[in-house]
């Protein structure tokens, strides 16, 4: 089986000022795969994570994407029109406060056919049954699908942004902490639906979280970042039960001692 | 013509400048195009910029037709025909047919436009995005983009709300495949005249300084979705001056207990049906 490779990216490295973002940055993403992206806080993974969505601009390195369509794209050079058309339909990103990521004057309905109205074909009854049949996926009742998102409740709205960026069947789905603001019940409650879900529409996706047990359970492989740098990388069971790296060593020891 | 006055009321300069702007509207169907609009004789929101796009194009030997909803008469229509009578001394009509220019607020007149007419429309809001989106600088990279999935989701939450799009005038318009256009307030009855329309149709927004334009025989589609399309209004009744069934009515209470009579708003049209009919 040849799995195609769909980012690539070297020497990716920002600067805020003279602070340190993220520094000599390395990897291959692959289709499919689940990245995650782990570290203590301040070490750079929503840096890294925004360089990689275009969110920011980096200081220097290079990104390669594959497009279904399009062949090898550099990503960092694409203009402003390209990198918007990328995140509307085909990327998407999953903020961790989803009020980022909707838009509270319309519908639940209406916002993910707002995602799907970037490329779909003009047609109701498809943006209606496509709605619903996303909110059910992500376990939410589709006789809402009428309701405005801040009628729901924090957990219901992040079920609601990751139906709204899965809808579009998208390439690449980038994640900062998805379930950072909710309670901890809730928490493992959205991560047993983004678990159900990536595996069966076997979508490729790179997220952000400090939450080991998250990262054992949903990722294939792993970046440990510390002080802006990848300190080690590997296949995510490998990193967790055979750590090389001290500070890799102090991070999963840690969460034994939980 | 009065002395102290150029020939309709703009400096030369100032009409050059606007002719311009009219042009280039005309190479990019549908874009609204900014202008150093000038102060009018005339408070914003009374069609000062109709006033600004009519001077710059008009000549001596124009007819100017001036309606209001239709009417020919009303307070509007009647003061900016007098002052072009009175900047340009030129002549007049209420027959669409007789006019070569006409200025409008709030309709299209129900006989066909030629291609030897302009018709000039009075803007309230340029931007068709504008409720959907406040920031300019936004919207104007949603036109450039050509991301415009915001406005079909208004009329997709309009059909979810109450079944069909309840918007019945000012319903957007995609203009020569490409630019979203505010149509004006115009009832959508009168949209399909914009698709194709033989004179050449421009669009004065005094307050917020843009000037757009559909050349003749320009594709205009209203937005809708297949399984949804774009209807005009209809009525049960006909016009109860001329009989029509063709023309947009408008509804008037005619006694203290409320009885309703439907009359045609283009009251040219319902003239010339009459005598026609007669
Ligand atoms: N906008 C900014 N301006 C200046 N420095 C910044 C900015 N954003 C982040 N930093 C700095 O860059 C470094 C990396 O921050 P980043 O937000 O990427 O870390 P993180 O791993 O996502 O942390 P957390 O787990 O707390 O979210 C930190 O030292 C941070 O203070
Ligand atoms: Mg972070
Ligand atoms: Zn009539």
């Amino acid at each position: 089986m040849n799995i195609k490779k769909i980012m690539h990216v070297e020497n990716l490295t920002h600067f805020y000022g003279n602070q340190i973002g993220c520094k000599g940055i390395n990897f291959d993403l692959y289709k499919g795969e689940i990245l995650g992206i782990v570290g203590e806080s301040g070490s750079g993974k929503s840096t890294l994570l925004k360089c990689l969505s275009g969110e920011i601009s980096p200081s220097a390195g290079k990104i390669n994407i594959s497009l279904d369509q399009g062949g090898v794209k550099d990503f960092l050079s694409l203009p402003e029109q390209e990198k918007r058309q990328l995140m509307r339909s085909m990327w998407g990103i999953v903020h961790q406060n989803p009020r980022d990521g909707l838009n509270l004057r319309i519908s639940a309905g209406g916002n993910i056919a707002e995602r799907l109205l970037n490329v779909s074909e003009k047609n109701y009854s498809f943006l209606r049954n496509t709605g619903k049949y996303w909110m059910e996926k992500t376990e939410m009742d589709p006789d809402r699908i009428d309701e405005f998102p801040l009628s729901f409740s924090g957990g219901m709205q992040q079920r609601l942004q990751i139906s709204k960026i899965l809808s579009s069947n998208p390439q690449i789905v980038f994640m900062d902490e998805p379930t950072g603001g909710l309670d901890v019940s809730v928490q493992a409650k959205i991560l047993d639906t983004i678990k159900s879900i990536v595996r069966d529409i076997n979508v490729t996706m790179i997220i952000v979280t400090h939450d080991l047990a998250v990262v054992r359970f949903l990722t294939d492989k792993l970046l440990v970042m510390k002080d802006g740098i990848v300190v080690e990388t590997g296949l995510t069971d490998r990193v967790l039960d055979d750590p090389q790296h001290s500070y890799t060593q102090l991070l999963t020891s840690s969460i034994l001692q939980v | 013509m009065k002395t102290g006055f150029n020939f309709a009321y703009l400096d030369e300069a100032t009409k050059r400048m606007i002719r311009r702007k009219i042009l280039k509207a005309v190479c990019i169907p549908g874009y609204q195009c900014p202008f150093g609009g000038r102060e009018m004789p005339l408070a914003y929101g009374w069609g000062t910029g109709g006033i600004q796009v009519t001077a710059s194009i008009i000549g001596k030997q124009d007819i100017l037709k001036v309606i209001d909803q239709g009417a020919d008469d009303t307070t509007n229509a009647v003061s900016i025909k007098n002052f072009f009578k009175r900047v340009c001394n030129i002549m007049t009509t209420d027959r669409t047919a007789e006019a070569s220019l006409i200025q409008t607020r709030h309709r299209i007149p129900e006989t066909t436009l030629n291609k030897d007419q302009i018709i000039v429309y009075q803007v309230p809001q340029p931007e068709p995005l504008r409720k959907l989106e406040p920031k300019e600088k936004e919207t104007r990279k949603l036109h450039a983009y050509k991301e415009y999935a915001l406005m079909h989701v208004k009329l997709y939450e309009e059909i979810s709300q109450f079944g069909s799009v309840i918007k019945t005038w000012a319903y957007p318009v995609e203009t020569n495949n490409r630019y979203i256009t505010d149509p004006t307030p115009i009832p959508k009855f009168d949209n399909p005249k914009m698709n194709n329309m033989e004179a050449l149709q421009l669009f004065g927004a005094g307050r917020e300084k843009r000037i757009y334009a559909i050349p003749p025989y320009t594709k205009v589609k209203s937005l809708d979705f297949d399984d949804h399309p774009f209807e005009i209004q209809t009525w049960d009744e006909c016009c109860s001056i001329c009989g029509s069934t063709k023309s947009y009515l408008d509804e008037i209470i005619i006694n203290n207990e409320g009885k309703k009579n439907f009359i045609c708003s283009d009251t040219d049209f319902c003239k010339s049906n009459l005598e026609k009919n007669k």
